[in-house]
């Protein structure tokens, strides 16, 4: 990890409140309500993800709703992992009409290139109220250690 | 410093992704709502005013967010709902994150069908 200048979170930053009114009106350009299709390989509609370092394990969360586990498909090979998955419409016979359709339905993948910390063979994955939580847990010896001081 | 803290606790508030669709029977509303649990969503009718407020619960992770594009924030929708709704046959589910609203279409509003006599 890259050494980073240190910044004290508790510090008023008054270039913040501007950073974030920046942020807030970007968002409204680019917020489309359909996943965004982001980097090289991902063509298809990403749903939205996190990605959450920990001392302890890495967490993915992404945004699948109205999916179901057999709809989900994780898998990792080689330190890539990833998320893929269709969403089929409801395709009953349809006789009325539609005032809005904002949902998308469709296939999905998602590919995240994980770090080489990642004990692979521990990941546990959780679908839960259309959200899904992948903990990737680190291998031990790259955990931070405690190191004590000795004074003589 | 006491004003931002102010704005700071207000959650933010959006729209979620939409389908409404009508039949004969009743308009259904289907919501995307990802992370909302039963407990937290709520709907109300109050007159011609439809609210429904899907809560999330802003856990406090601990590290680093290395993407970060989850939206954060409760989903907030409000609709105006005229005459032909019946206030009595309005029905909510929630499934993993998909919440359906179905609003039933008065008896007199239906259409009926007028049979021709033939004498």
């Amino acid at each position: 990890m890259a050494i980073v200048k240190w910044k004290n979170p508790k510090l008023y930053d008054p270039w913040a409140d501007l950073k974030n009114l920046q942020n807030e009106i970007n968002d409204l350009f680019n917020y489309d309500r359909m996943p965004s299709s982001t980097g090289l390989f991902d063509r298809n509609v990403t749903p939205a993800i996190d990605f959450v370092e920990g001392e302890n394990d890495y967490t993915v969360k992404c945004e699948l709703p109205g999916l179901e586990q057999k709809d989900v498909d994780v898998s990792i090979a080689s330190n890539v992992l990833t998320i893929k998955g269709s969403k089929e419409e409801n395709r009953e016979e349809k006789k009325g009409k539609y005032y809005k359709k904002e949902i998308w339905s469709g296939s999905f993948q998602r590919t995240i290139s994980l770090p080489s910390s990642v004990d692979s063979s521990k990941i546990f994955a959780l679908l839960k109220d259309g959200v899904l939580s992948i903990t990737l847990p680190r291998k031990e010896e790259t955990k931070p250690k405690q190191i004590s001081v000795n004074v003589k | 410093m006491e004003k931002k803290k102010e704005l700071e606790s207000k959650t933010r508030r959006f729209h979620p992704s939409t389908d409404i669709y009508q039949d004969e029977d009743a308009v259904v509303l289907t919501m995307e709502m990802p992370g909302v649990t039963k407990e937290n969503l709520h709907i109300k009718v109050d007159k011609d005013l439809l609210v429904i407020h899907g809560g999330r619960a802003t856990e406090e992770t601990e590290g680093q967010f290395r993407i970060r594009e989850i939206r954060q924030g409760d989903f907030y929708q409000e609709y105006t709902i005229d005459d032909t709704i019946d206030r009595d046959k309005i029905e909510a589910t929630i499934k993993n994150g998909l919440v359906t609203l179905r609003l039933g279409v008065k008896e007199s509003e239906k259409p009926r069908k007028i049979t021709v006599q033939v004498n």
